[in-house]
């Protein structure tokens, strides 16, 4: 029997043009003119539907590539623009950066195939010696990043990432090799406007001892997903995943993470907190998959998101599949409202109700970022997340 | 100073405080007694301005103004204190970060200048110093991971920065053991003068040996049922409430 045949609407079709001709791009465009692009009838979509935010066509792309902070003058920068691909700051010894017109796509699933075929070419970065100094990977509005990360065993990267478009679609594929006993640890940063589509998509493979550790902060866009899916390959290998959600008017975030245990005494931290209001939409997809080798893990998945007003929505999936016996497993979900008794208790004090609102969800939210080492890193998006309060609240 | 007249309220529709009156002057300490029930953190509850505590009748004025019709945060600013019987747990707020933020709302609502980062930590330190609050307790977010006791100490300690005018005491002797109990009325009796008001509410009289009240009331059955001096506490504590049970 053949497989009816798929329709597509005005925005998906301008989307397939747009990919260019190369390898990937054709891929990609012969796949999803067949499948059609990913939408609410796919359950891994069914909260985040690409093809209607895509129905219309795209938004030219608009916004700026930020200011890098000054807590990371020091960095190596970069810039993944809609003109090409470019490079600011000293580069030290031990990293090597090369293009690469065609490589094989690590990552799995439509926004993978997506994010590879509109990059014209990846970039390859090899850490053969720890980095002290951070690499800025700052994707520009409507442009495509594509890189390929690969960390020698014992060695050491701090890696910050930024979308920050305000209309258009920006897409990234980050493929990431973390060798024995290397750590990568990266902070990703998302904000995006009404107009703004952001797809992400992050697979990385942990060797032996080996940690990932990440970070992210997200305001959303009109869409916004950032995917990551991690496999703990190696003996001891480990992750620690935190992210953080902010949204208000009618943004849409959408944090969906896989990790696998492949080899046993791994260990995955995670955890994600959210706080909305108006008529945003988060959507945490958190799946952990213990596979039979995997004896002793210890994995722990949190997700608490606060509702700060009545049309906001939360879509929340956890998931835990465990085929070893002798592990450790946990995962905590809940969804609530600001503490009513909390926040007359502050009230007492003289602080007013606003004001009271901003401090509780900034402690909410900011347990989040405690696992960040990078000071500055950590004050940047503690001040981000400072500032949407003050707008969001007054 | 605090004057309260045939105050009603109710709470989820049923009428708990059933025409109190009251009057404290400058310069006195009151204490309310009373069984458990009665509506003692009721009335605390409802001078503050606590949801889901509604005033269906009645008045009460602090220095001649209108409570009532205030937002909690700004009876605060007017001066008005509770030491809560249940002090909340605030995670990820640092206690000098959520005193200062709340003594700068309070000057502010009441147009003056804010206080400067060097003055309140002096001020802060010198507070702590006659309270027992060490440097340790006020670099941890507010009340966690602390005692009963510690949780008191530490509401007494709030008291004593915010300077307010009218304090209520509700229950402040529960979770107590007697050292604590000492020290904590020592911060109290501080803060008595003779332009300051405070209503004690208290279960047991064991309070009113370190605190000192000007007069006691019984309350029972949503109403003020008896008053006097301190005698009154020492009788109730001899023949307990029974006697105020048709009073109700």
């Amino acid at each position: 029997m053949a497989l009816a045949e798929v329709r597509l609407l005005a925005g998906e079709e301008a989307l397939l043009n747009a990919l260019p001709h190369t390898e990937a791009g054709e891929a990609a465009k012969a796949h999803f003119a067949a499948a059609g692009l990913p939408n609410r009838r796919v359950e891994a979509f069914k909260w985040t539907d690409v093809r209607a935010a895509l129905a219309d066509g795209i938004a030219e792309a608009d916004g700026s590539a930020g200011l890098i902070p000054e807590c990371l003058q020091e960095a190596l920068i970069l810039d993944f623009a809609p003109e090409g691909f470019g490079l600011e700051g000293e580069k030290d010894q031990g990293l090597i950066i090369e293009t690469e017109d065609s490589l094989e796509l690590e990552g799995a699933g439509p926004l993978a195939m997506l994010a590879a075929g509109f990059a014209p070419r990846a970039v390859v970065l090899r850490v053969t010696q720890s980095q002290s100094r951070p690499v800025v990977l700052r994707r520009h509005p409507g442009a495509p990043m594509r890189v390929r990360l690969e960390l020698e065993a014992g060695t050491r990267l701090t890696l910050i990432d930024t979308g920050l478009a305000t209309a258009g679609l920006s897409t990234g594929l980050l493929e990431i090799e973390i060798g024995a006993d290397a750590e990568l640890v990266r902070y990703s940063l998302q904000n995006g406007g009404t107009a703004a589509i952001d797809f992400t998509h992050v697979a990385v493979t942990v060797a032996d001892t080996g940690r990932y550790h990440a970070i992210a902060l997200m305001f959303g866009g009109k869409l916004a997903r950032a995917e990551t899916q991690v496999m703990l390959a190696g003996e001891g290998a480990s992750c620690l995943i935190h992210g953080a959600y902010l949204l208000s008017g009618s943004s849409h975030a959408d944090m969906t993470t896989k990790v696998v245990h492949g080899g046993p005494n791994g260990q995955t931290r995670e955890l994600f907190k959210g706080a909305l209001q108006d008529r945003a939409r988060g959507v945490f997809q958190g799946k952990i998959l213990v596979e039979r080798a995997a004896q002793k893990t210890d994995a722990r998945q949190n997700h608490h998101a606060l509702m700060l007003s009545e049309g906001a929505e939360i879509d929340a999936k956890p998931e835990l599949e465990i085929y070893a016996d002798d592990v450790q497993c946990a995962h905590g979900n809940t969804i609530g409202a600001l503490d009513d008794q909390a926040l007359f208790y502050m009230r007492q004090r003289g602080i007013p109700e606003a004001q009271a609102k901003a401090l509780l969800v900034e402690a909410f939210v900011t347990e989040v970022f405690d696992a960040i080492e990078h000071e500055g890193v950590r004050d940047w998006f503690s001040d981000l997340a400072r500032t949407w309060l003050e707008a969001t609240s007054s | 100073m605090l004057n309260i007249n045939n105050l009603q309220v109710e709470v989820g529709g049923t009428p708990i405080i059933k025409g109190l009156t009251l009057q404290v002057p400058a310069g006195e300490v009151h204490a309310i007694m009373g069984p458990n029930g009665a509506g003692k953190s009721t009335l605390s509850y409802a001078l503050t301005g606590r949801d889901g505590y509604e005033v269906v009748g009645g008045t009460a004025t602090l220095n001649g103004e209108d409570l009532l019709e205030l937002a909690p945060e700004e009876r605060a600013a007017k001066g008005l204190f509770l030491s809560f019987q249940y002090p909340l747990e605030i995670p990820g707020v640092p206690t000098l970060t959520f005193l200062r933020t709340a003594l700068n709302a309070q000057r502010k609502a009441r147009d003056e200048a804010e206080i400067s980062v060097p003055d309140f930590m002096k001020l802060s330190r010198d507070v702590a110093k006659k309270l027992g609050v060490t440097p340790e307790m006020m670099k941890r977010p507010l009340n966690v991971g602390f005692s009963g006791g510690e949780k008191k100490r530490m509401e007494i300690y709030q008291m004593a920065l915010l300077d307010p005018r009218f304090m209520i005491l509700d229950e402040t002797d529960s979770g107590l053991d007697i050292d604590a109990l000492k020290v904590v009325s020592e911060g109290v009796n501080a803060l008595r003068g003779p332009d300051k008001g405070m209503l004690v509410i208290t279960h047991y009289q064991r309070l009113l040996d370190h605190i000192k009240p000007d007069r006691v009331h019984v309350l029972a059955g949503g109403r003020i049922v008896d008053s006097g001096g301190p005698e009154l506490a020492l009788a109730l504590e001899a023949d307990g409430y029974d006697r105020y049970k048709d009073a109700a």
